[in-house]
């Protein structure tokens, strides 16, 4: 078995489309799984009915695999009569669509939970004295909690952020040529799995390592107050 | 006639020379990394000689007390105890350690265990007791230290106090001949440190070796044969209790006791 | 409604999806122990290999790995054989393929969070066994490891719901599980909404179950770490 560069470099187009079609699904999911996880994450701190729907909310999506939630939504949710009778129908048979609702749903309960982790341990004080100072409410969460839950959780977003970048592979179950399906394609026309599947985990290594070195220089910039010395 | 009462006159002998050598150390150096921790230790402990070890924090006396019973490993100079030399080999580390009881400042008691079962851990694994034997030898130490009602519990619910004479219990328990003990107060709120002092004092009174690291000067001055004082990493002065409290020969020491008296 | 001869397919697919991923998180296990101990003191040579291990297996989907030792695996052990002077032929099944990549990958995490249970156990706990005599092996078995259980249990619990979920995404190499049985049924039946909610019953059940479980496992690491407080009777007002 052994690696060949001239096929390497000639299926660099199709792996570098496949690139795009994952950054593609992972960018808006990034950002849907994040604003959904806010309001999620505020429930599950409150008491009662609210509490208990953000916790089954995080219960559920935490559990259930992405790869099943993409089926559900791309073709179980078009076997109801809601979707498939309705405008609705055209939505759900794209194929990109479903892939954000699917991956953002699992994002945003392993959000939701990384926020309200980061929320619970802002100290009580912070909130007291912010309520001293004639803060509202809002001001509060917006102005201080939020701030600094992000920088507590920052080493857990980091980590979630790349499980995601990793979990966009199962996108290629609904029809989507991502970087994995991409390299499984050039694998089907040349008859030689290692050079596209080992060039994909290359490009896969370097967008997931350029994202740690990005998170450092974050970690740096936001915790200098931390630092020792 | 003349001639037998000059025989008879007793010779100015130092009485606390000892008849038989416990630990012996000579020209013991202790490196870390290019930090000098010991140098050119020389230490006699006799055999029921109760030696307390003082100085300033970093004065190397943990560092030689780690030493003895390979905890640290020295870097020339040697250490012989019962007249085993310590060598790095792990035959002579398990033969000096035999002879060894210690103690902790930080108890280091198993989490996980019960009170009886860290006294009988050693006793079925190292000296492959069976069970029954090895928790009346627990529980006999455990009620010289008096925790016996206390065998079920796990370390955590006991106060500092209790665990600290736990841990003691848990060293004898292997009837070493040579106690050594590195702080064994410092860690503990004061209401406790009376009683685990109290329990060592019994011990030194039963004739075992004790090497003791403590800050606690009443109790060196009450219990001690001998006492050492070291700084950075040597020994400055040592002497019985007596003399080392009342007429520090040198300025170090004296600077010393005046801060912790 | 669901058909029983589906729904019993789905069964054994659940039985697959089980066993790989208990062989899976097996051999993670043993490859983060052994990772774990090895990198305990800082050595060089190993401390590279472990990098590069660390680096490669955390920085690619498991899928792809998957799809790599599945397609390319025969090559790759034959390959290996050669160097040292063998003729190998291997047929690697999607079964084994699918163990071999979730294996490799979580071993890699599983590793990091061993060491630094280890490095979290205080070191005067490896003193005070070896001041009692206790010998090594007693000492890892006895006091080390369940002082590293308690403090790992957490993370080796999600760890585990991570690998589980993720021998789902395996099946896309071909491996017969619960996901491949779900999409046979809903092709068949024109009804995959039911067979995908079944499956997502499923792993919604084990996500419940190991953390059942778990709690039972922690609430006996823990002993010993939290004083037992006696329910005192409530005063009247």
């Amino acid at each position: 078995m052994h690696y060949d560069p001239v096929l390497a470099w000639e299926s660099m187009p199709t792996l570098l489309a496949g690139t795009a079609t994952t950054f593609a699904v992972l960018l808006p999911v990034l950002v849907l799984g994040l604003l959904l996880a806010l309001p999620v994450a505020l429930m599950r701190l409150e008491r009662g009915g609210k509490a208990v729907f953000a916790a089954s909310y995080i219960a559920f999506f935490r559990g259930v695999p992405s790869l099943v939630l993409l089926y559900l939504v791309y073709s179980g949710l078009p076997q109801l009569s809601v979707v498939r009778d309705t405008f609705l129908w055209t939505v759900f048979s794209n194929a990109y669509f479903c892939a954000w609702v699917g991956l953002t749903l699992t994002h945003s309960g392993y959000m939701a939970e990384i926020i309200r982790g980061g929320l619970a341990a802002v100290p009580p004080g912070v909130v007291e004295a912010a309520t001293a100072l004639g803060l509202s409410p809002r001001q509060a969460l917006f102005r201080l909690r939020l701030p600094m839950a992000a920088r507590y959780v920052l080493k857990a977003y980091q980590n979630e952020l790349l499980i995601m970048v990793k979990s966009t592979s199962a996108v290629s179950a609904i029809t989507l040529v991502d970087l994995t399906a991409a390299a499984n394609t050039v694998f089907d026309y040349t008859y030689d799995p290692f050079t596209p599947l080992v060039t994909a985990a290359a490009i896969y290594w370097c967008i997931v390592n350029i994202m740690r070195i990005g998170f450092t220089m974050a970690d740096r910039k936001l915790n200098r107050h931390l630092a020792r010395g | 006639m003349n001639a037998v009462t000059q025989i008879a006159v007793p010779s100015p002998v130092r009485r606390e020379t000892p008849a038989a050598v416990a630990i012996s150390i000579r020209k013991l150096n202790k490196f870390y990394g290019g930090f000098q921790a010991l140098r050119d230790i020389d230490l006699e402990v006799g055999q029921g000689e109760i030696v307390i070890l003082c100085g300033p924090s970093g004065s190397g006396k943990s560092s030689l007390i780690r030493c003895i019973n390979h905890l640290e490993q020295h870097n020339s100079g040697t250490i012989r105890v019962n007249g085993t030399e310590l060598t790095h080999k792990a035959s002579d580390v398990a033969q000096v350690r035999r002879q060894l009881g210690m103690v902790f400042q930080g108890f280091n008691l198993f989490p996980h265990m019960t009170v009886l079962a860290n006294c009988t851990f050693a006793l079925r694994l190292a000296l492959r007791l069976p069970a029954a034997e090895a928790n009346d030898i627990a529980r006999e130490y455990l009620a010289r230290v008096n925790v016996q009602d206390q065998a079920a519990k796990y370390p955590s619910e006991l106060s500092g106090g209790q665990q600290q004479r736990v841990a003691i219990a848990r060293a004898l328990c292997l009837k070493p001949s040579i106690m050594l003990f590195d702080e064994p107060t410092s860690a503990l709120d004061p209401e406790s440190v009376g009683s685990v002092l109290r329990i060592m004092e019994d011990l030194a009174a039963t004739g075992i070796t004790m090497v003791c690291v403590t800050h606690e000067m009443g109790f060196a001055r009450r219990v001690a044969d001998r006492c050492v004082f070291m700084e950075k990493g040597e020994i400055v002065e040592e002497g019985t209790s007596d003399r080392f409290f009342s007429a520090p020969s040198t300025a170090r020491l004296k600077a010393f006791l005046q801060q912790v008296l | 409604m669901p058909e029983m001869g589906f729904v019993q397919q789905l069964g054994i697919g659940a039985l697959m999806t089980i066993k790989v991923a208990v062989l899976s998180y097996l051999l993670a296990l043993a490859i983060g122990t052994a990772f774990a101990l090895v990198t305990l003191r800082r050595r060089l040579v190993v401390g590279f290999i472990w990098q590069v291990y660390a680096s490669i297996f955390t920085g690619v989907p498991s899928l792809l790995v998957a799809f790599l030792f599945f397609y390319a695996g025969s090559g790759i052990v034959a390959s290996l054989a050669s160097l040292v002077g063998l003729t190998v032929t291997v047929d690697i099944s999607p079964f084994a393929a699918a163990v071999a990549a979730l294996g490799m990958v979580y071993g890699a995490y599983l590793a990091d969070l061993i060491r630094s249970a280890i490095q979290n156990v205080p070191p005067g706990q490896f003193e005070a066994a070896k001041v009692l005599l206790v010998p090594q092996p007693a000492t890892w078995l006895l006091v080390i490891l369940p002082q590293v259980l308690r403090l790992a249990l957490p993370g080796m619990t999600n760890m585990w719901i991570v690998v589980m979920k993720d021998t789902a995404l395996i099946s896309l190499i071909g491996l017969k599980e619960i996901m491949a049985y779900a999409k046979l049924a809903s092709g068949v039946t024109k009804e995959p909404f039911i067979y995908y909610v079944l499956a997502s019953v499923f792993f919604l059940g084990m996500t419940w179950l190991t953390y059942f479980v778990s709690r039972r496992i922690e609430s006996w690491s823990e002993r010993g770490y939290k004083p037992v407080v006696k329910q005192e009777p409530a005063h009247a007002l």
